[in-house]
């Protein structure tokens, strides 16, 4: 997945196993999707903690951060009310969408997770970059996300300048 | 497209009926813009009282919002039909509304704590998927969680 490529309109069950699609999410605002090992992976419990940490200026700031990974959605929703997450988690756990995606990790046989990655995504969930996080510092920085929020933002609000008086 | 539609509460019932006696109050517009589902359940937490009303802004409506989110939504699950805040005005809560298939969740509504809820036998309730975020309204008058911002690369 190239930076300008529109990503996959994923149909998935959420944490609470209700069927949606990441257009749906998304709602016409920029996206931080993040494909994940899932809940017992030590750096993605650390890595979701800071996520939480930034939610609060998320949700302010009109832009979405969705989590995919293969863990089911009551594991999920048990996952994400220890850590205190008010965004969403999609289940792909009977790996509909990760081949499709190429984001198998295949150093891990156990659990046959997604590898970890992230992406900023426009509304129209065209890439707008994207990050290898299968060694934990090539995963987005809590500062690298408020940019890439920040280069969406002032390209799809029109009124990013502030109306004249 | 005006993103909110009205209901009427006078404490008893509630209404569709713009001019039917209580309390006019904005409601996100797609909870009643569609098929309505029969035989459902909608606790009002609100009050007939015209006085009764707190910002937008202020922290325990913000609360309820985060915690609508976080735990009350995935908690009604699949029993969930579709809820929204009830504006006043540009910057006035007056409560909301919680639409759900069974009323044994609504003791643990969190926007019970803004204004005491009542349970309503009802009809005219549509489904709508949840809201993903964000848990602030996001034009001033427009009931949370309605309405979205206009972009041209937006998928529909």
């Amino acid at each position: 997945m190239k930076p300008g490529e529109r990503f996959p309109d994923l149909d998935l069950p959420d944490h609470t196993g209700r069927p949606r699609r990441l257009s749906e999410l998304a709602g016409g605002d920029p996206v931080a999707l993040f494909t994940s090992r899932g809940w017992w992976c030590p750096k993605e419990q650390r890595y979701m903690r800071g996520l939480c940490r930034l939610q609060d200026e998320f949700e302010v700031a009109y832009a979405r951060i969705v989590v995919l990974s293969v863990d089911p959605p009551q594991v999920q929703s048990a996952f994400r009310a220890g850590l205190g997450a008010r965004f969403t988690f999609l289940s792909d756990a009977e790996r509909r969408w990760l081949p499709r995606l190429g984001l198998l990790e295949t150093t891990d046989t156990v659990h046959h997770p997604y590898l970890p990655a992230a992406f900023t995504l426009q509304p129209d969930l065209r890439v707008h970059r994207t990050y290898n996080g299968y060694w934990y510092f090539g995963r987005p920085t809590q500062d690298e996300l408020r940019r890439d929020m920040r280069e969406i933002t002032m390209e799809v609000r029109d009124d990013w300048e502030a109306p004249a008086a | 497209m005006r993103p909110f539609a009205f209901v009427v509460f006078d404490g008893t019932r509630l209404s569709l009926d713009a001019h039917a006696p209580g309390r006019r109050l904005r409601i996100d517009a797609r909870c009643v813009e569609g098929e309505p589902v029969h035989g459902v359940f909608a606790h009002v937490c609100a009050l007939p009282d015209r006085s009764a009303a707190l910002r937008y802004d202020e922290p325990e409506v913000q609360q309820a919002r985060r915690d609508a989110l976080a735990w009350w939504i995935p908690m009604l699950g699949d029993e969930l039909i579709c809820l929204s805040t009830f504006a006043l005005d540009a910057s006035r809560c007056a409560g909301a509304i919680t639409v759900a298939r069974d009323p044994g969740w609504f003791a643990d509504d969190p926007f019970a704590r803004l204004f005491p809820g009542t349970v309503l036998a009802t009809d005219v309730f549509c489904a709508v998927p949840p809201p993903a975020g964000p848990p602030i309204e996001r034009y001033a008058g427009a009931p949370w969680p309605g309405g979205r911002f206009e972009s041209d690369a937006s998928v529909m």
